[in-house]
């Protein structure tokens, strides 16, 4: 069946992100200045303002911990009706904890999600040469 | 700013009726609100030189509601806005005012907020995406409503403070109390127990639908003066004392530091404005658009220490008789929702003791403090006294 779902629009400020998305690595914005890492990054850092910002790739092996949730029993967006109750996460990266990307947690009862748990990202293909990355518990 | 305690009135407040379905614009809403206040002030539409809305591109302009008042004001000013824009549209005004351009500012927020245009729904996800702040990390995993956004700060917070389901339904218990004596209250007929609280499903976990506010079509309008020209009104002005804004975090829907919420800078800001501390407020009007972001607000405001702030409110500290009854209206829980001045309406009647002689009136209330809070990123609050 056919992706119903959002697929993520790339702009001048993401595309880098979501062009690694596309090959399966995961790639974040640093600044040159402050050395703070920029998510969701932008035009300029959030944190100083500079200009001089660089992608830096975590790569295709990411491990997280869940941050914080909501559990969806409701489809807010088309596409998401046949996936409830949906979980909403963020996920603080093990390798750059100041950086929490929200996702979903899939293969995961509602009942079982908590603050803490380990995750590891996967990578969803959604379209032709587009992936989306999501995260699924670690198993122990 | 420099030191504006007492200078400043409020001097007129009023709303509209409130619905699910108007049956009318904005405009029309947006004129019976001003007419409202104008009639509380006692003032006429002309003695108003300046005129100030904020919206989500739901409503009229300043510009309208001046127009169909007959009045060809100095100023007008529409600024795109929510939860804490009433707080900056007053500091506005009182800037204004000091600065010898206005005379007397009529603020007003009017929404469809029911029958037309909601928050977070409806919307083209595409749109979104463009739209929001960071919206290609949050729409692909579902997330566009903001019950699902404040869910996410609350089940953090709540993981690190203690707080549990039960804390948040004494917020919304409380406030459905208070909506419960009072008849302009939407959810006026509509009592709420712990165990009906408790026994609701979730629509985002940890939020219920009593969790979140009630969208409503409605108009407020609040009328802001010097405290000289106040004298010549006919209400009974209630004072400025201090009033303080603030913005820090830089995604508001993408939170990664819950150490960074804009009513922590806020708070001791406008303490220090108003000349007083959190043990001289006896009432409160705190910005609810989720229970939980009262919580949050309590604990920066210096109200219930960290970790406290739940049995603050399982002891009843919010009703009538506690120590800090608050959102004595209902509130946006249960009594209405135009993004933060409905609470505002509700503190100054309450500071000018308009209930007297019923069970609404919080006894001896000389002092209020009002709240906005539009997200971790956004907060404006101000002391108010009689
Ligand atoms: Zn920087």
């Amino acid at each position: 069946m056919e992706y119903q779902k959002p697929i993520p629009l790339k702009n001048q400020d993401n595309s880098p992100y979501w062009d690694a998305a596309d090959r399966h690595e995961l790639t974040l914005q640093r600044c040159d200045s402050c050395h703070e890492y920029a998510h969701p990054p932008g035009p300029s850092c959030a944190k100083c303002g500079s200009t001089d910002l660089s992608w830096v790739s975590i790569g295709d092996d990411v491990k997280a911990t869940i941050y914080s949730y909501v559990v969806s029993y409701r489809p807010f967006l088309p596409g998401f009706q046949d996936e409830l109750p949906l979980i909403i996460a963020q996920a603080e990266l093990e390798k750059v904890p100041e950086v929490k990307i929200m996702c979903n947690v899939l293969e995961c009862k509602p009942e079982d999600i908590q603050i803490g748990m380990p995750v590891q990202m996967i990578w969803q293909d959604i379209a032709e040469d587009r992936a989306l990355p999501q995260w699924k518990p670690v198993d122990e | 700013m420099g030191k504006i305690t007492d200078r400043y009135a409020i001097v007129g407040v009023g709303e509209s009726e409130r619905s699910r379905n108007s049956g009318t614009t904005p405009l029309h809403m947006a004129l019976d609100a001003a007419r409202s206040a104008l009639k509380d002030s006692g003032l006429n539409a002309q003695d108003v030189d300046g005129f100030m809305s904020y919206n989500e591109n739901d409503s009229c302009t300043s510009h309208e509601l001046a127009t169909y008042l007959g009045v060809r004001p100095k100023y007008v000013k529409d600024i795109h806005g929510g939860g804490s824009s009433t707080e900056m549209l007053i500091g506005d005004a009182v800037g204004l005012i000091e600065a010898g351009i206005l005379n007397t500012v009529l603020i007003f927020r009017s929404m469809n907020g029911s029958s037309g245009q909601r928050v977070g729904r409806g919307y083209d996800p595409d749109m979104l995406q463009g739209a929001l702040p960071g919206g290609s990390y949050i729409i692909p995993y579902g997330s566009a409503s903001p019950s699902q956004w404040f869910g996410m700060f609350a089940t953090r917070h709540m993981h690190e403070t203690g707080i549990t389901k039960e804390h948040l339904g004494h917020v919304c218990t409380s406030f459905y109390e208070h909506a419960g004596r009072n008849p302009k209250a939407f959810l006026h007929a509509k009592p709420l127990t712990m165990e009906k609280y408790m026994d609701t499903p979730d629509i985002s976990y940890p939020f219920n639908i009593h969790d979140s506010c009630l969208e409503l079509d409605e108009a407020n309008a609040i009328i802001v003066t010097s405290a000289e020209r106040a004298r010549d009104c006919m209400s009974k002005p209630v004072y400025i004392m201090g009033m303080s804004a603030r913005q820090c975090h830089p995604h508001a829907h993408y939170w990664s530091d819950l150490d960074q919420v804009a009513s922590d800078f806020v708070a001791p800001k406008v303490y220090e404005s108003a000349g007083v501390k959190p043990e001289d407020i006896q009432v409160a009007s705190i910005y609810d658009c989720f229970s939980w972001v009262v919580l949050r607000q309590l604990e920066a405001y210096g109200f219930a220490p960290r970790g406290e702030v739940g049995n603050f409110v399982a002891e009843g500290n919010l009703r009538m008789g506690g120590k800090l009854p608050t959102n004595t209206a209902g509130g946006m829980l249960s009594e209405g929702y135009t993004h933060g001045m409905n609470n505002v309406l509700e503190i100054v009647r309450q500071i000018r003791h308009e209930y007297k002689g019923t069970d609404r009136q919080v006894e001896g209330c000389e002092i209020g403090i009002c709240t906005g809070w539009s997200g971790p990123d956004i907060a404006g609050a101000m002391i108010l006294r009689n």
